[in-house]
């Protein structure tokens, strides 16, 4: 499929992903062949076990496929190692996930500050206090997640995906543990950070309304694109 | 990517959230504990044997039947050692027609190189301390020569053809011998005025001690250069090889302080092994998000490392500041003990105990903390993906290496390290095996258990390797606290054995036969406590199975030095208290011509059982058969003998008799009484040296007291710790069973039920290996006789079930009153 878009950040040729089980290979994903254009939103939707999150997961380098190939950038992730694919990460990506996954010990800042910290940013104190003041939570500096509410600790997961100005967005069904009222604000809030910042946005969700909010929608069943 | 900033900054971070506190607790104790005893077991051992050293007035002592030659005495010179010289012959004094033969030491100006002399000028009461012998043309005497020669202070006493004045009565000499050999009345002198008494003539029989004394590596070095160069007469003297009562002593207690060290040491470690497994659990999850945030493998592992690292250098720096204040304390509370003069903390001891902390959190922390580096970024979507454990290979064999080098560092002997290892490696295979056969038919038992009982052991169950490696950790603990208790009460009960109350504390010798009835009688009436009396008759042993004993033994050895003297050979029916046959059988009463020898001396000459041995005795020869080989504790002040003879055998031959008796202080005018009675007896005084050895015994076992409180707080507070990493998992279920419905007192009970248990078979597994461990050591480490220990049977189980049970319980307490969604909201 051929996008308005210039470029393509995300290119996968007949991706799939199978296990071995004491009853024999199961084929998680299949023959996945799609093209992202950079600065594009799409929403991979789909059932409770149709593979979203092992597309997301290969998308963003954390796993490796049985088959197929995957590009980022220009660069081949299939052919990297996991160091290689740690730095692809740390320099191209950016997460969002459902149940926010920030470190208990640290506080707001500090969360927002690692992924800067981790490239060795000296200015990371600095752009973490912006973008925290940026998602309305300026006052909530020092405090823990479990000083946080829901809502609350998902703003900061927002605020640390962008502090390091990714080139892709993945979103793992960022309003799953929210109730409807606070995961529509987050929503909105996640899609003017994403034009803000002109990132390539890739968002999981079983919600159609949500889906809708993309630009392209692909959806999966039984580990296919259908 | 700066990962030192980082790591001290996450390390910052988890120290505020608590995570790094039972890890922190545990390397504190091992390295405080470590540091502190080495500190104290060497500022100890440096205290004794400055004082051990006053038994020879110096730190190292030449004897010599001439002078030494000059230049070793320029070499001592060259080496900064302090010289002092003493000689020491028998003269007989004549004064107002009476005669004794007494033992006169002409000492130089400087003797004693240590400890000091004590003199009086009337009575005991009034004794004052000497650091120098008696000036040019006086001459000080023990008590006995002035009843003896009718003498008052200030009177003339003439040795040899000098005329002296006694000055003062002698009431301590530190480098007196316990030699039977050297046993007449002192008679001290200066050396200046040793020519002129003319009692020395070429030929004369004079034994002559050069005393040296200054810094350990100087004494070392001075031994190595001279040994070479001594003759057959010529001898080296120290602590260890001449005062063997107090050497062994010394050797036991320092032995005992390196067992506590790594019993603590291997409690600290077990607790850092489990609070770095829960540390690792609990990181699981932060780790995952860094390795999506594009952090590397060894970015992670040096991220967990490096933190580590800076935790151990500060922990183990302030552990060693720790136990440098607790090592004082013990002192501290030593200070009445102890002499006056404590020898300085040594440096290298708190450098051992940074290294000792370094080791042991590398050692058990780095194969949990391996798993860090192995866990996928894809948990952040799917948090079933565990990493997988560290090889086991590689966990329990650092630990392992680590132990067993600690072992080894202490006990110096490789046999015994490997002993104590391989049992200890045995046992805990084997015992983890039963332990997972016994969960196993535990498992088959449930359906028959009532809910309270299936639901604790249900907790023991669900992740049995895990509860076998914890139960395998609680008996590790448990049988270092058994061993530094037991060790150190049976420790305590041989000293007191080797010295009861009333232990010898004189010898008498020199009793020939026709006196021996009425001396028994005078015993008897006086009310004296005495021991066998042995007959003694000099021999000289020159022939084993018809080859001369010279081309047998090896230079410098015990049977060397046995071969170049007479012996004292006595022969009696039964075998002497504290002698134990070890080869052969000992005779029957009819059996002539046979004899047993000790094993060490067996073992130096290359004896065995049916050799002839040829005795020169008298002029005269004599053949007998070895019949049995004994061993015999010389720490003990009795009468021992390398030729023991069969009855029968040695009768022809002239000889006296021997024996040693106990007499109290106020019975002291007694031994005057014997002298007069039996002017040919000779009484050998030592109950100074044996009040010395039981004032040291007393010291080394306060010390060990406080070692063994120090060792056993530290267990404990190390096994609450590791209970308490362990609890994760137990708070989570119970918060669940709650939500389930699970009353309050539901939970309790199966907390005691489970925590009891994994307590209880905890606390049987560890008297198993124990008494195997027990057995290891006495007979190899300590040399000391090995006894099942009953009381260990039930007090460590009752302890294991009690200990583990409650920490357990107090542990999940608030799982019972808070409420459950608050438990699984923070877990």
């Amino acid at each position: 499929m051929q996008t308005p878009f210039s470029r393509n950040i995300i290119v996968t040729e007949n991706l799939g992903k199978s296990v071995k089980t004491s009853g024999g290979t199961l084929h998680i994903l299949s023959d996945i062949s799609l093209q992202v254009a950079s600065g594009e939103s799409i929403a991979i939707a789909g059932e409770s076990g149709s593979g979203k999150s092992t597309l997301i997961s290969l998308l963003a380098g954390l796993d490796t496929p049985t088959i197929g190939s995957i590009n980022l950038n220009g660069k081949s992730l299939t052919s990297m190692d996991e160091d290689g694919r740690a730095a692809m990460r740390n320099q191209l990506v950016g997460f969002v996930f459902q149940s926010f996954q920030l470190l208990q010990g640290l506080t707001a800042l500090e969360n927002v500050m690692l992924p800067l910290e981790l490239r060795g940013d000296k200015k990371a104190k600095d752009a973490a206090i912006g973008l925290l003041q940026r998602v309305g939570l300026s006052e909530r500096l020092t405090h823990t997640p479990r000083q946080l509410s829901g809502g609350e600790q998902q703003r900061v997961a927002l605020a640390r995906a962008f502090v390091s100005k990714p080139a892709v967005l993945f979103a793992d069904e960022p309003t799953g543990n929210l109730d409807s009222k606070t995961g529509a604000k987050i929503i909105d809030l996640l899609f003017e950070l994403n034009q803000e910042n002109n990132t390539t946005l890739i968002l999981v969700t079983h919600d159609q309304t949500l889906a809708n909010r993309c630009q392209r929608i692909i959806k999966l069943a039984a580990g296919r694109m259908v | 990517m700066k990962p030192f900033g980082l790591a001290l900054r996450m390390l910052w971070r988890d120290s505020r959230s608590g995570e790094l506190s039972i890890l922190f607790l545990a390397l504190l104790i091992a390295v405080t504990s470590s540091t502190a005893i080495a500190l104290f077991s060497d500022r100890l051992e440096r205290t004794m044997t400055d004082q051990t050293a006053e038994f020879l007035a110096a730190d190292m002592v030449i004897s010599s039947h001439a002078t030494i030659p000059e230049p070793w005495l320029e070499k001592a010179a060259q080496l900064n050692l302090a010289q002092a010289q003493t000689a020491e012959f028998s003269s007989v004094l004549i004064e107002h027609d009476e005669l004794l033969l007494a033992g006169i030491k002409a000492v130089s100006a400087d003797y004693p190189l240590r400890g000091f002399l004590k003199t009086t000028t009337s009575d005991y009461s009034t004794e004052t301390i000497e650091h120098q012998g008696p000036e040019p043309g006086f001459a000080w005497v023990e008590k006995r020569v002035l009843s003896a020669l009718k003498l008052n202070i200030g009177d003339p006493l003439t040795v040899g053809e000098k005329k002296l004045v006694v000055s003062k009565i002698i009431t301590y000499e530190p480098d007196k011998q316990g030699d039977i050999y050297s046993l007449s009345p002192r008679v001290m002198i200066n050396k200046q005025d040793l020519q002129e008494t003319g009692v020395i003539q070429p030929g004369s029989h004079v034994h002559y001690f050069f005393q040296f004394s200054g810094e350990q590596s100087q004494l070392t070095e001075f031994k190595r250069w001279v040994k070479p160069q001594l003759n057959l007469a010529q001898r080296i003297m120290d602590i260890h090889e001449d005062r063997p009562e107090l050497g062994s002593a010394l050797n036991r207690a320092k032995r005992y302080l390196g067992l506590s060290s790594i019993v603590v040491i291997i409690i600290s470690g077990v607790a850092i092994a489990m609070a770095t497994r829960r540390y690792t659990e609990r990181h699981l999850d932060a780790t995952a998000i860094l390795r999506c945030l594009g952090c590397k493998q060894s970015d992670v592992l040096w991220l967990f490392v490096s933190q580590f690292l800076i935790l151990g250098l500060m922990t183990s720096a302030l552990g060693c500041g720790l136990g440098w204040v607790v090592q004082e304390m013990l002192f501290e509370l030593l200070r009445n003990l102890l002499p006056q003069t404590i020898a300085n903390s040594g440096v290298l001891a708190v450098f051992f105990g940074m290294m000792t902390g370094m080791t042991v959190l590398i050692g058990f922390a780095l194969p949990p903390l391996l798993r860090l580096k192995r866990v996928s970024p894809a948990r952040v979507l799917r948090r079933d993906l565990e990493p997988l454990p560290s090889s086991a290979w590689l966990v329990y064999g650092l630990a392992f290496g680590i132990v067993g080098v600690l072992i080894w560092r202490y006990t110096e002997d490789l046999n015994m390290t490997a002993t104590i290892f391989c049992a200890g490696l045995v046992l805990l295979l084997v015992l983890g095996l039963l332990v997972y056969l016994l969960l196993i038919l535990a498992r088959r038992s449930l359906p028959f258990m009532s809910l309270n009982l299936r639901f604790g052991l249900q907790g023991l169950l669900r992740n049995s390797r895990a509860t076998v490696s914890q139960i395998l950790a609680f008996t590790i603990t448990l049988v270092a606290m058994a061993l530094s208790f037991t060790v150190r009460t049976d420790l305590i009960e041989n000293w007191h054995k080797q010295l009861p109350e009333h232990a010898a504390n004189h010898f008498a010798l020199n009793i020939f036969p026709e006196q021996l009835p009425s001396l028994q009688k005078e015993f008897k009436e006086q009310g004296i406590e005495g021991s066998q009396f042995f007959p003694v008759i000099r021999g000289r042993l020159t022939e084993i199975n018809g080859v001369p004993v010279q081309k047998i033994v090896s230079k410098d050895s015990q049977g060397e030095s046995a071969t170049h003297r007479e012996l004292s050979l006595t022969w009696t029916e039964n075998l002497p208290e504290d002698n134990k046959v070890i080869i052969g059988n000992w005779w029957t009463p009819e059996k002539k011509g046979e004899v047993s020898v000790e094993q060490k001396l067996a073992d130096s000459l290359k004896i065995r059982l049916g050799d002839q041995l040829l005795f020169i005795v008298g002029g005269q020869q004599l053949t007998a058969t070895v019949s049995s080989i004994r061993s015999l504790q010389w720490d003990t002040m009795k009468p021992n003998f390398y030729m023991i003879f069969s009855p029968g055998s040695l009768e022809s031959f002239p000889g006296t008799f021997l024996t040693s008796f106990y007499l109290p202080d106020n019975k002291k005018t007694v031994l005057n009484q014997l002298v007069k009675q039996y002017p040919a007896m000779t009484i050998l005084e030592v109950d100074l040296i044996l009040k010395q050895f039981k004032t040291i015994l007393t010291q080394l076992t306060e010390a060990i007291n406080y070692l063994l409180y120090f060792a056993l707080m530290a267990g404990f507070t190390v096994l609450f710790s590791a209970i308490y990493s362990t609890l994760d998992n137990r708070i989570y279920e119970s918060a669940l069973l709650r939500t389930f419905g699970a009353n309050r007192s539901l939970l309790r009970l199966t907390h005691i039920i489970e925590f009891t248990l994994l307590g209880l078979v905890s606390g049987v597994l560890a008297v198993v290996i124990s008494e195997g461990l027990l057995y290891a050591l006495y007979s190899k480490a300590l040399t000391m006789d090995y006894r099942p220990t009953y009381y260990l049977w039930i007090a460590l189980p009752l302890i294991g079930a009690f200990s583990v049970g409650l920490a357990g319980c107090w542990g999940v307490r608030h799982v019972v009153n808070i409420p459950p969604l608050r438990v699984l909201r923070d877990t």
